[in-house]
C-alpha cells in the first residue's frame, strides 16, 4: 500500500525525468551496483579472452607429452601440474576454454536462429500453426535433455563420418579426412536440438504480449509507422529477456558440452575439453588430486559466473524494476 | 475436468509414440547395426565369418527393413516384451536389467526429492521472513552458487574434500541399499539440482502470501509466529511447488546419470550411458521410452493433483 502510494506520486513528478533516461544507461547503472553480477562478467570476459588468446598464453602446447614429467604436482614449470601423459594442465585448460567458448557461441547461435523462426512464426500465425509448433517444442523439452543429446550425438556421428569418407573418395580433398572438428559440429547440432524450444517459447511469448501492450497501441494511435513501432517499442522491450536467455543458454551449453565429454560422447581426444579432463582425473584423483581440482574449479567457476551474470542482467534489464 | 485430462492423456500418448518412432529411426539410420559394429569394434572384421554375422542379425531381427523392425518392436512392447540386450549384457532380457536398475534410481531420486523439498522449503521460508536482510541474501546467493555447479563437478569435489582433506569417509562405491551410509553423498548431490528453484519459488510464494489479509488476521488474533507460518502460509506455498517438483523430474534424471557414473551406482542413469556407448538398441529404446514416460507421468500427476490442492482451480 505504501509502495503504491509512492509510485502514484512518482509517476506524476519524479519518475518522468528518470524514465526519459535511456533504457541501456539505466540498465548499466543498475548492473554496476550488483557486484556479484560484475564479478560474473569479469570471469566471463577472462574466459573469452582465454578462448581467443589461449594458444598464445599457454606455456606449453596442449598436446605436447613430456614423459619425463608425468603426473607432477603444481610447480613453477607447470603451474597446475601435468597429467598422466605429461601434458601441462594449465595449457590444456586454456585450450579447453576455446572448445567451451566455441560450443557455447555456436550452440546458442543455432538454437537462437531456429527459436526466432519458430517463435515468430507461431506468434504471428497463431491458431493451429501455433498449437502444433508449441506442442512440438513441448515434446522436445519433455524428453530428458541429456538422453536426447546423447542419442542425436551417437546417431549422427557415423553417417557424417561415412559421408565425409565418400566426399574424400570423390574429391581427394584432404580437408575431408581431418575429422577432428567433426565432434564440434556434432556437439553443436545435438545441443541446439534441445536448446531451440526455450528460445521459441520465449520469443513467441514476447511477440504475443508486446504487440498487445498499451504503449504499442498508443504508438500506433499516434500514427507511428509499423517499422518504428517494431524497432523502438517491440524490439527493445523483448531484448532484455532475450539477452538473459542467451546468457543462460551459453552457460548451459558449456556445462552440457563438459557433461557430454565427461561421458566420453563429446569432443574426442586429442582435442582438449574440460569434461574429458575431469573424467580422466577421476581414475587418478585419490593419488593425484591436482588433476581433479583444475578442471573442476574451472567448470564450477564459469557456471557460477554465468548464473550471477544472468541474474544481474535479469534484474538490470527488467523495466518494471525500480 | 475429466475431458481435459483425457485430452492431455491423448496428447502424451501421441507424443510417446513419436518419441519411440524417432528414437528407433535415429538408431536404425544413424547409429547403425549393433552386431556389425560389434564385429568392427573387435577389429577382426575382415576375417569374421559373414554367416555368423548374418545369423546374429537374423536372431535379433536386425536383417529386416526399418518399418518391419519398428512394427515388430512395438508389437512386442505392447505384449510386455522389451527385447533382449545385444551387447551390454549379452542376450539378457531388457526388462530383467531394467527391473534391477530402475528401482535403484527411483530410490535415489525419491530420497533426493524429499531432501531437496525439506531443505528448499525451509530455506525459502527463512529467506522470505528475512526479506532483503542479510540472511535472505546469504541464503539466495549460497544456493545459487552451490547449485550452479553441475553434478559431475560437485560430486568429485565433495569426494576430494571429504575423503582427502577432511578424511571423514571412504569413497562411496556401488549400491548397498537406501539405508547404507554410502547413499548420503550421491543423494545430496542429486538433491542440489532442484534446490534453487524450490528455494526461489517458496520465497516468492511466501512473500506473496505474507501480504494477504488472512495472515494479518492470524497475526492479529495473536497466533505465535510458527503457527502463522505452518498453519496459514505453508499450504498456499506448497501448491505451486508440487508443479515444480513434477517438472523437476528432468533434472533428477539428468543429475542421477552423472552421480551414478561417479559413484558407480548401477542405476537407470548408468544404464543409459552404458547403453548408448555400446549402441545396444533394445536398451537405448527402453531407456528412452521409460525416461520419457516418467516425465510424462509426473506431468500428468501434477495436472491430476493440482486441483485437489488448490480449491480455486477445482471448478474451472
Amino acid at each position: 500500500m505504501n509502495q503504491a502510494a509512492k509510485q502514484g506520486t512518482m509517476d506524476e513528478f519524479g519518475v518522468q525525468t528518470r524514465l526519459s533516461r535511456n533504457l541501456w544507461q539505466t540498465a548499466f547503472r543498475r548492473f554496476r551496483k550488483n557486484w556479484l553480477a560484475v564479478f560474473g562478467l569479469i570471469i566471463i570476459i577472462l574466459f573469452l579472452l582465454a578462448a581467443i588468446f589461449g594458444p598464445i598464453l599457454a606455456p606449453y602446447d596442449f598436446l605436447e607429452q613430456d614423459l619425463t614429467s608425468m603426473l607432477q604436482g603444481p610447480s613453477a614449470l607447470h603451474w597446475l601440474g601435468t597429467d598422466d601423459l605429461g601434458r601441462d594442465t594449465f595449457s590444456r585448460l586454456l585450450y579447453g576454454a576455446r572448445t567451451a567458448a566455441l560450443v557455447a557461441f555456436s550452440t546458442t547461435a543455432i538454437s537462437l536462429v531456429i527459436g526466432v523462426i519458430v517463435g515468430t512464426w507461431a506468434g504471428l500465425q497463431g491458431g493451429r500453426v501455433d498449437e502444433v509448433l508449441m506442442w512440438i517444442s513441448d515434446l522436445v523439452q519433455a524428453v530428458p535433455g541429456l538422453l536426447l543429446v546423447m542419442l542425436i550425438n551417437s546417431a549422427l556421428r557415423r553417417p557424417i563420418i561415412n559421408w565425409f569418407d565418400q566426399l574424400y573418395e570423390q574429391t581427394r580433398n584432404s580437408f575431408y579426412l581431418n575429422t577432428s572438428w567433426l565432434d564440434f559440429v556434432l556437439v553443436f547440432s545435438a545441443l541446439a536440438m534441445i536448446g531451440w524450444p526455450g528460445f521459441a517459447r520465449l520469443i513467441r511469448g514476447q511477440v504475443l504480449s508486446i504487440s498487445k501492450e498499451d504503449y504499442v497501441l498508443a504508438a500506433r494511435a499516434l500514427g507511428s509507422k509499423e517499422g518504428r513501432v517494431m524497432f523502438s517499442h517491440v524490439v527493445p522491450n523483448s531484448l532484455g529477456p532475450l539477452i538473459v536467455a542467451v546468457t543462460a543458454s551459453m552457460g548451459g551449453a558449456v556445462v552440457l558440452e563438459a557433461g557430454l565429454s565427461f561421458l566420453g560422447l563429446g569432443v574426442q581426444p586429442p582435442n582438449a575439453s574440460w569434461g574429458t579432463m575431469l573424467s580422466n582425473s577421476l581414475k587418478l584423483w585419490q593419488s593425484f588430486p591436482h588433476l581433479l581440482i583444475g578442471p573442476a574449479v574451472t567448470i564450477g567457476l564459469i557456471q557460477v559466473a554465468f548464473v550471477f551474470l544472468g541474474d544481474g542482467l535479469n534484474d538490470a534489464l527488467d523495466p518494471r524494476r525500480n | 475436468m475429466i475431458q481435459y485430462l483425457l485430452f492431455r492423456l491423448l496428447r502424451w500418448t501421441i507424443g510417446l509414440t513419436l518419441v519411440t518412432f524417432f528414437t528407433y529411426a535415429m538408431m536404425f539410420y544413424g547409429a547403425g547395426d549393433p552386431i556389425k559394429r560389434m564385429f568392427i569394434d573387435s577389429e577382426n572384421f575382415d576375417s569374421a565369418d559373414p554367416a555368423v554375422l548374418e545369423a546374429l542379425q537374423a536372431k535379433y531381427g536386425l536383417d529386416k527393413p526399418f518399418l518391419v523392425q519398428f512394427t515388430n518392436y512395438i508389437g512386442n512392447l505392447l505384449r510386455g516384451d522389451w527385447g533382449r540386450s545385444i551387447r551390454l549384457s549379452v542376450d539378457r532380457p531388457v526388462w530383467d536389467i531394467i527391473k534391477f536398475r530402475l528401482p535403484v534410481s527411483m530410490q535415489l531420486g525419491f530420497a533426493a526429492t524429499v531432501l531437496a523439498a525439506v531443505f528448499g522449503i525451509t530455506l525459502g521460508i527463512l529467506a522470505a521472513l528475512h526479506h532483503n536482510r542479510w540472511l535472505d541474501r546469504v541464503i539466495i546467493s549460497t544456493v545459487i552458487f552451490v547449485t550452479a555447479i553441475p553434478a559431475f563437478v560437485t560430486a568429485p569435489m565433495l569426494l576430494f574434500f571429504l575423503v582427502l582433506v577432511v578424511k571423514v569417509m571412504n569413497v562411496p562405491y556401488g549400491w548397498n541399499g537406501l539405508f547404507h551410509k554410502d547413499v548420503i553423498l550421491p543423494v545430496v548431490v542429486i538433491a542440489l539440482g532442484p534446490l534453487p528453484i524450490i528455494v526461489r519459488q517458496t520465497r516468492s510464494a511466501v512473500l506473496e502470501v505474507m501480504s494477504q489479509l488472512y495472515i494479518r488476521t492470524a497475526r492479529a488474533k495473536g497466533l505465535p509466529e510458527y503457527r502463522v507460518v505452518l498453519g496459514h502460509m505453508l499450504r498456499p506455498v506448497l501448491t505451486p511447488l508440487i508443479t515444480t517438483l513434477g517438472l523437476q523430474m528432468i533434472t533428477l534424471i539428468n543429475g542421477s546419470l552423472f552421480v551414478e557414473l561417479v559413484f558407480n551406482i548401477p542405476g537407470f542413469g548408468l544404464l543409459t550411458a552404458e547403453g548408448i556407448r555400446s549402441v545396444d538398441y533394445p536398451i537405448i529404446m527402453a531407456v528412452a521410452i521409460i525416461g520419457t514416460l516418467i516425465i510424462f507421468l509426473s506431468n500428468f500427476f501434477v495436472d491430476l493433483v493440482y486441483p485437489l490442492l488448490d480449491p480455486r482451480l477445482r471448478y474451472t
